[in-house]
């Protein structure tokens, strides 16, 4: 059941990034992104759910779990954010990355067919945990806002104004104000998560911890210096993309 | 029943014989009443604009009625405005109607001003009883019809003009205008329009600079902003959000120097530079900076004529909407 669950979900961010790329093409408001996307929404709640009931605790084991809980966040805060700030096109970059993610959470040997009960849970590992990925969720909303950002500010400058997906992307302002708010509160959710991670018991070496302390210096730097002195919009994205990025390589390897 | 139109427009006529038909907005009412009175017409509406002056009748014998219209307004106001009068009947007056509110008998095709303009002459009409049963069904489909033809076309996309165009980027780099900061180097015509342009759109301040600084202060009296001295303009520079240049130095006034001097200031926010100066005010290497987005008279020009043809492209789209539509009813009239 809760493999369907993914499998419908994953189906229906992709017709949210079909039909949204189609309405680009067109030259027109994505309008059914945000109603393809939020019936994702509700299938990974309802993956979430039974992998929950099944687990006796949070779905955070394995990384198939653990992908399908980060595709859940981004999807929350794309739906959050988007719809919020005008951002229809935030779902058609969003749901690609949605739907890849989960592709890669079903794909055999990621994919865990008969998760076993976790007897005992420590609240500080479930927490760190949990906020962990969800904090990446805010953050790769955050790099794909960038993306976008990268996108218009090239269109801007090169005078290439005629396209469909420049007639549909959301003003420069807006789409920076929109990757600072997401990396505050994905960087407030992460020193959370970096919290909790010192708090529980430790099992194995250190080397995941100080993976997250880096990944936090990195977006805190990365906030304070454009608080501080102020960057360039450019190189900021580029900062947000990049950070992102690197750090899922880190952890990919910790 | 018959529905009449007739009228005169900006392409048949010339300004000096359209203002004399000119019905001042306030009494459009009033001078629709009036036509009552001629025999075999039953209800009309007046609509009257700087491009337009048309008279929709209707009646039992409307065709006669405006024959009857035509002499009475050159009697009034000169018979040799006779050729530039044109008439539609009955379904190809709906069409006509629905055309001018949908922006397609505009001279700046898809304006959207024509549609509340209609929208006072009806009401104005309807106002003073000179409306009925078909006048009444007539414009309120009309005005469905133009909305359909707004939200399912791209008829009203992109900006035509220079100025337009300036404001549409603009909105693209900063989204609302409120709060904008704007200094206009050189106190032309160009510049005035532009900056009245990001005025009406939101922006808040608007500081003015001119060698000449009796102009400078005149063009900031006119459109509510500062006046600035020419040698002390650069260091606003840190506070503005966008940059119109127009003077006619014959060498570049706004240099790589002045904006990189203020960059840190300025937190290295989005810079939006507008030059509509020939020879060019700004240099272009100043477009090479991250944070600037460098627009020029061409590009703009560029940017306003493509707007333009893609408008023209759509009017087929537009009559299709509106044949469609008008077949769908059966307007009395028709």
């Amino acid at each position: 059941m809760d493999r369907w669950f993914l499998i419908a979900a994953t189906a229906l961010a992709a017709a949210g990034g079909i039909t949204g790329m189609l309405s680009v093409h067109q030259g027109t408001r994505s309008r059914w992104t945000v109603i393809w996307m939020i019936a994702a929404f509700a299938a990974q709640m309802g993956f979430l759910y039974v992998r929950g009931q099944a687990r006796g605790a949070c779905p955070l084991t394995g990384i198939g779990e653990i992908m399908a809980f980060l595709a859940w966040s981004l999807t929350l805060f794309y739906l959050a954010v988007g719809p919020a700030y005008r951002l229809s096109l935030l779902g058609v970059f969003t749901a690609p990355l949605v739907t890849i993610i989960q592709i890669l959470a079903l794909l055999p040997g990621v994919w865990d067919a008969h998760p076993i009960r976790i007897p005992a849970t420590d609240p500080w590992r479930e927490t760190h945990a949990a906020m962990s990925v969800l904090s990446y969720g805010a953050l790769a909303l955050a790099a794909v806002a960038g993306v976008m950002f990268l996108v218009l500010d090239r269109q801007l400058k090169d005078h290439h104004l005629q396209s469909g997906l420049f007639r549909n992307l959301p003003p420069v302002r807006e789409l920076l104000k929109s990757v600072v708010r997401l990396l505050w509160i994905g960087v407030i959710l992460l020193s959370i998560g970096v919290v909790a991670g010192f708090m529980m018991p430790r099992q194995g070496g250190t080397a995941h911890l100080i993976a997250a302390c880096g990944v936090w210096i990195g977006y805190a730097v990365l906030l304070g210096v454009r608080q501080v002195r102020g960057l360039t919009g450019r190189k900021f994205a580029v900062v947000a993309v990049l950070l992102f990025v690197g750090s899922l390589s880190v952890f990919a390897l910790v | 029943m018959e529905l009449v139109c007739v009228g005169l427009n900006h392409r048949t006529a010339p300004v000096e014989v359209r203002e004399r038909f000119a019905v001042p907005a306030g009494k459009l009412g009033a001078s629709a009443k009036e036509l009552l009175g001629i025999a075999g017409l039953e209800e009309s509406v007046v609509l009257s604009t700087c491009n337009r002056t048309e008279f929709y009748i209707a009646g039992e014998q409307a065709e006669q009625a405006a024959v009857e219209l035509r002499r009475r307004l050159s009697a009034e106001h000169g018979a040799d405005s006779n050729p530039h009068w044109y008439e539609h009947h009955r379904i190809q007056a709906a069409k006509h109607l629905c055309r001018v509110v949908s922006g397609l008998d505009s001279m700046v095709l898809g304006e959207t001003e024509i549609f509340g303009q209609a929208k006072d002459a009806y009401r104005q009409a309807l106002d003073a009883g000179a409306t009925s049963g078909t006048l009444n069904r007539v414009f309120q489909r009309a005005f469905g019809i133009g909305k359909r033809v707004r939200t399912d076309t791209r008829i009203q996309e992109g900006a035509t003009s220079v100025a337009g165009a300036a404001v549409e980027l603009a909105e693209k780099i900063f989204g609302k205008l409120a709060g904008c900061r704007v200094i206009v180097i050189g106190a032309g015509e160009m510049s005035r329009q532009t900056a009245q342009a990001l005025l009406s759109r939101g922006a808040s301040t608007v500081f003015v600079t001119n060698r000449s600084y009796d102009k400078a202060v005149l063009l900031a009296e006119e459109i509510g902003g500062r006046a600035v001295h020419f040698d002390e303009w650069a260091p606003v520079l840190a506070g503005v959000d966008v940059v119109i240049s127009s003077t006619s130095a014959p060498h570049p006034v706004v240099l790589p120097h002045h904006i990189e001097s203020v960059r840190r200031v300025r937190k290295f926010r989005p810079l939006f530079l507008i030059d509509i100066a020939v020879p060019r005010d700004i240099d272009p290497a100043c477009g090479a900076i991250e944070e600037v987005y460098l627009y020029d008279i061409d590009t703009l020009e560029q940017l306003a004529g493509e707007a333009r043809t893609r408008r023209e492209k759509q009017i087929i789209e537009c009559d299709r909407i509106i044949d469609e539509e008008l077949s769908k009813l059966n307007l009395p009239g028709t």
